[in-house]
């Protein structure tokens, strides 16, 4: 493999002039199953080879992907892309340069105590049934559950002009259970996402008879639960929420490439965001985190990236070519969903820092007001306008907790948001997810409870 | 990589099914799927991109005692991969479990004959000819008012085939051509900085308008500066083609599809024949529609695709099916077994959802409206209860009308309420259909929705 890879960077260089070539081969395996209630739906397996070329000719990018690692076919790509990227140059203001990055030479292999790829499709057809079970026999009010699993298992090559060579295991464990319950004409919908890159044994913390009682409870608790009031409230957020919050109201806006496009966060590094008391990082170094690894797709070592301290931005999350543009040191954050896809920045473990507040202290001055404990998607804007799906909440009355509330959500402005979080919670909580930025990433986010002086949250009632 | 003919691909879907029948399974379908994209992309205001990307693959489902197996690969030069791939879905369907409902695969029908998916033009487009349109958009955009920032686009042509096989004696081939252009902007002035606004164009023949794309992305982002919080109030909404794609995908077109309403998922479960939805509202899930965006001769189990009335006159017609829902109820398909590529095995969805336009110009149905919102995208409708209809999203951008005028952005307001009551507050359609996704669609106006503001 390195041979061909060797040999398909050289033709770039030599033979069609790249000023940067760089190569990643992937093998892939996967297995997949579906279930709608007791039925399995089907089955799959799946085994895939493919390659991506990216180089830089005359200051732009040119890429190919070819779903094959065959030597000539590799050669062929690699014109291709210089072609792609000559026709891209005529019109380019401003040539892309790219961030000096170390030579590394490793090789990383995953470890799991219980290997995906050696545990029989039975057992693995067998932990969603259980999961399927245990959710439709909790209450007669469950009437569907659909639960999808995923395990990806392979290795992929990467190398570039520059003398990096890395090969690289991949492992990602992934299972997401839905399930609805009906009663006197109320619908409700709960949602459980397990992610790993450990290995099975992930089930045997997170059994599936514990994650299917959770998704279950939470349909059933939601049918006696009323809209929400629309309106400025106080708020208390779960760590499942606060790690979106995070994801999407901040962490998108200070993905460099996102940044230099105009983000709220364009001109605030080094200026104060948030309280004092806030403090985020984004962590591709957690072991057997859904957003960790050892190397992204750029060839560079992931770290513990410090995005903001006590309230004051400190860093972004970089590509080469953005930290090239700051100026800065690299942080590791360029990933690719796979060969289809180039590698763009994304986030790894995102999350804040927890500090002291008992959950009991972040409610107890609170008269009226919501806690908002687990989500159902988020999005955000440049302008820094965010949205935070709720599909468990709520609320707080006179510091206790009280009736639960439906289809909540939250939204509004990051910057004004941040600088409202009046306490931070001592416990802390990291959940697996997935992101979509024109291609999926595996990811985590998290972090204490936190309190928010005001949010607006949008409800019917 | 050289593209595989008609032929081959055709060729590789039979021997497949023989290879698999012959390894002991009761039914078999191959599906083989080629996709040829090439795409220019803008960043942050210039071009500064360009990419091919080539992925094919087959996808094997098997059927053995009444349980599906599944595999798939994308080595296709390999003999010896081919068979393995068979035996995975062989090894799939044992270790799956037999189901009970399990009818057949689908029975072979003549295809349908559909006009505008194909067109030479856009195979023959190189990366050369895509920045020139990319080109075009970037320019228009700029020259429209200088507090814009082109921050990404792209111009993008693509070339997709799919052939089907299988046990009961399906073949079939069909090509389609797409080609694109998109531009997303900002606009900034005095500190404030605009949600992001976007505009684009998908044809199946070789007709993108990028000066338009340009201009109108330029315009919804200058228009959308200076904008203003608005008032906690029940008002009339117009909703864009864009808003109202993002509000049904989640929410409508799951209530329709059949297998959601076996399964107790839907609340149109019972309700044929009865009123839904106001009645000016049409809606058609349309297989076969002129250059639709989802128009095939065939779906992704090879049943032929076909138009089927989903609401009339606001009364429910029909759900949609794909073969398995289809036999469940002894029925037969609608054609709406859906695909994403040779990847995964099909779903029930929506081809052209098609929702009849009324007779009125988009500025007339602004113009007779003392107060309301017009609201271009929604943030977070992917987070609605896709089960009971309910939505909590952001309106933005968005603009405030008063007195048959839009008057000003607004910032921030939030939309909250339930599509079905969306559905019966439906008061009028404007003229101006476009393709939006898998929604065909006019603005829409609907009355009485919860804003909630500052």
């Amino acid at each position: 493999m390195k041979d061909i890879l060797n040999k398909t960077v050289d033709v770039a260089v030599q033979k069609f002039g790249a000023e940067y070539a760089e190569v990643r081969a992937q093998k892939l395996f996967k297995t997949m199953l579906t279930l709608k209630e007791e039925r399995v739906e089907a089955a799959k397996q799946g085994i895939e080879n493919g390659a991506a070329l990216r180089v830089l000719v005359n200051g732009a990018w040119g890429f190919a992907s070819v779903g094959t690692l065959n030597a000539e076919t590799l050669e062929n790509a690699a014109s291709d892309a210089c072609k792609m990227a000559k026709a891209a140059s005529v019109r380019l203001k401003n040539p892309i340069k790219i961030a000096e990055a170390k030579a590394a030479k490793d090789r990383v292999s995953m470890k799991p105590r219980k290997d995906p790829s050696k545990i029989s499709i039975e057992d693995k057809v067998n932990t969603t049934l259980i999961m399927t079970n245990t959710i439709l026999g909790y209450d007669s009010r469950i009437k569907s559950c659909t639960i999808d699993y995923l395990d990806l298992t392979g290795t992929t090559y990467f190398m570039n002009n520059e003398d990096t060579y890395i090969e690289q295991g991949k492992l990602y464990i992934w299972s997401r259970l839905l399930a609805t319950a009906v009663e006197a004409g109320v619908f409700t919908y709960s949602r459980e996402e397990i992610g790993s890159t450990a290995g099975y044994e992930i089930f045997d913390t997170e059994t599936p008879e514990i994650v299917g009682e959770r998704v279950a409870e939470r349909a059933v608790k939601q049918l006696k639960a009323k809209p929400s009031k629309g309106g400025t409230f106080p708020a208390v957020l779960g760590p499942n929420v606060v790690g979106v919050f995070v994801h999407e109201a901040f962490g998108h806006l200070a993905e460099a490439d996102l940044t230099l496009s105009g983000s709220v966060l364009l001109d605030k590094l080094g200026k104060k965001i948030a309280s004092d008391i806030v403090t985020f990082y984004d962590d591709g170094s957690i072991e057997g985190a859904f957003g960790s690894f050892k190397y992204d797709d750029e060839g560079v070592p992931t770290q513990k990236t410090l995005l903001v301290k006590n309230g004051v931005v400190v860093g972004l999350m970089h590509n080469r070519e953005t930290a090239e543009k700051y100026n800065t040191k690299l942080t590791g954050n360029a990933r690719a969903e796979d060969f289809r896809f180039e590698p763009i920045i994304r986030m790894r473990n995102t999350f804040i820092e927890p500090k002291d507040h008992s959950f009991e202290e972040l409610l107890e001055d609170i008269k009226f007001g919501y806690y908002l404990k687990n989500f159902r998607g988020g999005q955000a804007n440049l302008d820094g306008t965010f949205q935070v799906g709720i599909q468990e909440a709520y609320e707080i009355v006179n510091g206790e907790i009280g009736a639960p509330i439906r289809n909540a959500s939250i939204s509004g402005n990051t910057l004004e948001t941040l600088l409202k979080v009046n306490a931070v919670g001592k416990d802390f909580e990291l959940w697996p997810g997935r992101c979509g930025k024109g291609q999926t990433a595996f990811v985590c986010d998290g972090g204490p409870h936190v309190r928010i002086k005001e949010v607006l949250v949008g409800g019917s009632a | 990589m050289v593209a595989l003919k008609q032929e081959e691909m055709q060729g590789l879907a039979e021997k497949t099914v023989n290879l698999a029948q012959r390894k002991g399974v009761d039914e078999a379908e191959a599906f083989v799927y080629q996709g040829l994209t090439t795409n220019v992309n803008i960043e942050r205001g210039q071009i500064a991109k360009s990419s091919r990307i080539i992925d094919r693959g087959l996808g094997i489902r098997a059927i053995v005692n009444k349980a599906m197996g599944f595999s798939y690969t994308n080595m296709l030069e390999s003999e010896a991969v081919i068979e393995e791939t068979v035996l995975k879905a062989l090894s799939s369907a044992k270790a799956s479990k037999p189901d009970k409902d399990w009818h057949s695969l689908p029975t072979k029908k003549a295809f349908s004959s559909v006009e505008g998916t194909y067109d030479n033009k856009i195979v023959e487009l190189n990366s050369e000819d895509l920045v020139k349109i990319a080109s075009t958009m970037l320019d228009t955009a700029e020259k429209t008012d200088k507090r814009i920032f082109p921050i990404d686009g792209e111009a993008g042509a693509s070339y997709l085939c799919k052939a089907v096989a299988n046990s009961n004696g399906i073949e079939g081939f069909d090509r389609g051509t797409f080609i694109e252009c998109s531009l997303a902007t900002i606009a900034k002035a005095e500190g404030e900085v605009t949600p992001v606004c976007f505009e684009f164009n998908i044809e199946r023949k070789y007709d993108v308008n990028p000066e338009w794309v340009g201009k109108e992305a330029a315009r919804l982002a200058v228009s959308a500066l200076k904008a203003k919080r608005t008032k906690t109030k029940n008002s009339s909404v117009v909703f864009t083609q864009f808003a109202l794609q993002q509000l049904l995908y989640f929410t409508l077109i799951n209530t329709v599809k059949a297998d959601y309403v076996q399964r107790n998922q839907s609340v149109f479960k019972g309700k044929i024949g009865k009123k839904v939805a106001s009645e000016i509202l049409t809606i058609y899930d349309d297989g076969l529609l002129d250059s639709g965006i989802r128009t095939w001769k065939f779906d992704g189990e090879g049943v032929p695709q076909q138009k089927t009335p989903i609401i009339e006159k606001g009364i429910l017609r029909n759900f949609i099916y794909d073969n398995y829902a289809a036999k469940k109820e002894g029925k037969e398909s609608t054609g709406n077994a859906s695909r994403a590529g040779y990847l995964s095995t099909p779903n029930v969805d929506a081809t052209n959802f098609h929702v009849k336009s009324g007779k009125r110009s988009p500025e007339e149905l602004v113009s007779g409206l003392k107060e309301g919102l017009l609201v271009y995208f929604l943030q977070g409708a992917h987070s609605s209860n896709p089960a009971s209809g309910e939505f909590s999203v952001v309106a933005t951008p968005a603009w405030k009308i008063e007195n048959g005028e839009v008057a000003y952005a607004t910032k921030g307001a939030m939309l909250a309420g339930n599509i079905f009551q969306v559905l019966t507050n439906v008061s009028e359609l404007a003229n101006n259909e476009r393709k939006i996704g898998q929604l065909v669609a006019p603005w829409v106006l609907v009355e009485n929705v919860k804003v909630v503001g500052k």
